[in-house]
């Protein structure tokens, strides 16, 4: 019995002293949480705005993000638009993009200031349809565009390097749209 | 032996409860203080946490990483020389920790305070927004120390002003405009004139007056969503309204393609009681001030209209979960209207499909257009990702599909007027409105008629949300030689809608209403015949 008290209060005295170097260890560690933010920015970043609709379908949501900044003009775009199709973890933002969305690849044509962005078959193919999700699909892609890169006056979407009339039944998008004019 | 592990269990359960008890390790300065943030790109309002580091100075921080994404930044750290690097528009900033110096482009500037870190970020003093950032700026940005407010860009608005002018004919409002918009004028309630004007942006504060002028008591503001909307509460001495755009030099500046603000003008006409026995005389007076050399045009009366199935064919339209199609809902509905059309209106009607197949857009326009129809009348169900979204909405075409089209409709339509009256008994209350107005572009104002009609038919009857009347470019409305709609009936993909319109209640009350439309849009341009 003393033999098993003993060891019960040893036991006890190594826990608390176990606690006690935990809570030395650990607590500066949290209160540092912090410097985590600094390393990561170590590369350089840049701050975006992505634009969603909200879960009834009468009106936009932003969510800034932060994207590391790319070589090229065609490359950061690719990043920017890369954040919309990979969607808000905010059940009230929807991407409206298409399941298994790619964009392909990203041209853009300086003398016009259009922005190609040719899509995948899904980009259509898995449209649920309903010109709702149509003007939210377009509008998600135009507004984001606008809103990080002002020089992009106009957008033609392409499909597997094709023109498409619509992306599903409602709303033209064979030419360029006029990022300006487009509500 | 046998009680080790025991006591290594009961550490483990000690630091597990312990831990998450640690308290977050928050300066103590920093509580409570938050900077709101109002943005002009279209970005929600937000609250950014700031902090007082220094006992002797108010100067409150805020973290380069809020400031980053505030001013869409991109920031560079070099944690070997701790300088952090900013490229704000065609400026670079670069900060130094523990110092007071930033250099921007080549410049060194002093701040009043050093730059700091602290719990782990870098905290940049609000002087730096203030004192370096906003003078560089080419945004608009306005820093309010008191009220703890930031705002970054002005919104642009293109309804910039209002004006009361009162004479003895009568009081008119002029607004101002940057851009010639559509709009749509109603009086539905009783000494309220509502004015929509389609992809307005106003600030409502600037135009809202709480006290009027003449024949105005007040005038109320709001922006709804894309469009703004004028409440005028009127005095009941107005005999008649109508809204125009005013002034040829204006006019003629658009039309060479320079962007002149253009003068939307409501002109409330004071009755000279009791000399004026009727509205006919008066109407007389008005059309000749009205005309001035143009010619009149009046649009046909509808006998024959155009109804539009939406989809078909290898094009589903919208599925629902529990596989209904919408071209399926949309033929079923449209083949009840034609029948309907008929037998109550007495009205030719011409389908773009009856069957279940692919008709392009085009082809749906052409055989409308063939067939000399006065109306086209297209049936959608709406569909959304989630299942959240409800009720119908209304479409008509927007204008402008390009500047020199654009220019071109003006042309054609500047030696175009339309007349119209109210039909009597819509006219509401003491007043007796009749509605004068000019057209701003081909069917483009017979079409938001129409659309209001029957937002205001199914808005009463079909006990779903109103999602109200949209201006866009739908793609199966362009090219029409005639008024046309899309009705988006209600959302496929919400499971109580589609059990709506699946019912034959439902789809009756859909049915009554579009026929009741038609018969209002019918009876306001009853055309020559």
């Amino acid at each position: 019995m003393i033999r098993t008290k003993g060891w019960r209060s040893i036991a006890i005295a190594l826990a608390m002293l176990a606690v006690i170097v935990a809570a030395i260890y650990l607590v500066p560690r949290l209160r540092t949480k912090g410097p985590a933010e600094v390393q990561k920015v170590s590369e350089e970043m840049r701050a975006v705005t992505i634009f969603f609709g909200n879960k009834s379908a009468d009106g936009f949501v932003s969510e800034t993000r932060e994207v590391p900044v790319a070589q090229g003009f065609e490359d950061q775009v690719k990043l920017v638009l890369g954040e919309l199709i990979k969607g808000s973890r905010d059940s009230d933002k929807i991407s409206a993009m298409p399941d298994s969305t790619a964009l392909i690849q990203v041209f853009w044509v300086e003398d016009t200031q259009t922005l190609v962005l040719d899509f995948n078959n899904a980009f259509v193919a898995n449209h649920p349809g309903g010109s709702a999700g149509e003007y939210y699909t377009i509008s998600n892609v135009i507004k984001t565009v606008s809103a990080n890169f002002p020089q992009v006056a106009r957008v033609q979407f392409l499909v597997e390097g094709n023109q498409v009339e619509s992306i599903a039944g409602h709303y033209a998008v064979d030419k360029p749209i006029d990022v300006k004019k487009w509500r | 032996m046998t009680v080790r592990p025991g006591s290594f269990a009961f550490m483990a359960l000690v630091c597990a409860v312990f831990l998450p008890c640690t308290p977050r390790v928050a300066p103590a300065a920093a509580a409570g203080k938050s900077l709101g943030v109002v943005y002009a790109d279209g970005r929600q309002t937000e609250d950014v946490t700031l902090a007082k580091l220094d006992k002797d100075s108010d100067e409150l921080f805020v973290s380069a990483y809020d400031l980053a994404r505030i001013f869409k930044a991109t920031k560079f750290w070099n944690p070997d020389n701790r300088k952090l690097v900013l490229r704000i528009g065609n400026h670079r900033y670069m900060l130094t920790l523990d110092t007071r110096v930033v250099v921007v482009d080549e410049t060194p500037v002093l701040l009043r305070m050093n730059v700091r870190f602290d719990e782990g970020s870098i905290m940049i003093p609000l002087e730096f927004i203030e004192g370096v950032l906003a003078p560089r700026s080419v945004e608009k940005i306005a820093l309010d120390r008191t009220r703890l407010l930031l705002s970054i860009g002005s919104p642009e608005y293109n309804l910039t002003g209002i004006e009361i002018v009162d004479d003895k004919d009568g009081t008119r409002a002029l607004l101002t405009l940057t851009d010639e918009l559509l709009y749509h004028i109603d009086s539905d309630t009783p000494g309220i004139l509502r004015l929509k004007i389609y992809g307005g942006r106003l600030n409502p504060l600037k135009f809202t007056m709480p006290e009027g002028k003449g024949l105005l008591n007040r005038v109320r503001a709001e922006q709804v969503e894309q469009d703004a909307y004028l409440f005028f509460d009127v005095k009941k001495t107005v005999q008649r309204y109508r809204v125009e755009f005013e002034g040829e030099e204006a006019a003629s500046a658009a039309a060479t393609g320079k962007k002149a603000p253009r003068k939307l003008v409501l002109f409330l006409e004071r009755a000279k009681l009791p000399e004026i026995p009727g509205a006919d005389f008066a109407g007389k007076k008005m059309v000749e001030m009205l005309d001035e050399g143009a010619k009149r045009k009046m649009i046909e009366p509808v006998r024959r209209i155009a109804v539009d199935p939406g989809h078909g064919g290898s094009d589903n339209g919208r599925m629902s979960s529990s596989g209904v199609k919408e071209k399926d809902v949309n033929l079923a509905i449209a083949l009840m209207l034609r029948d309907r059309l008929k037998e109550e209106l007495g009205v030719d009607v011409v389908m773009t499909r009856t069957e279940d197949v692919l008709v392009p857009l085009d082809e749906r326009v052409e055989k409308a257009n063939a067939a000399g129809a006065q109306l086209f009348v297209s049936i959608h169900c709406n569909g959304w990702f989630t299942s959240d979204a409800e009720g119908f909405e209304v479409f008509f075409l927007a204008p402008a599909r390009s500047e020199e089209e654009a220019r071109l409709g003006r042309d054609e339509n500047a030696s175009v007027s339309y007349e119209k009256q109210n039909a009597p008994e819509e006219s509401g209350g003491d007043i007796d409105f009749i509605l004068w107005d000019m057209v701003q572009n081909e069917y483009l104002t017979e079409s938001s008629d129409l659309a209001e009609m029957v937002q205001r038919e199914m808005g009463t009857s079909l006990g779903i949300r109103n999602r109200g009347v949209k201006q866009t470019g739908l793609r199966v409305l362009k090219g029409l030689k005639m008024p046309g709609v899309l009705i988006e009936a209600a959302f496929l993909s919400n499971p109580k809608e589609e059990q709506l319109l699946l019912s034959p209640e439902f789809r009756e009350r859909f049915i009554e209403s579009a026929i009741e439309a038609i018969r209002k849009f019918q009876g306001r341009y009853p055309g020559k015949g």
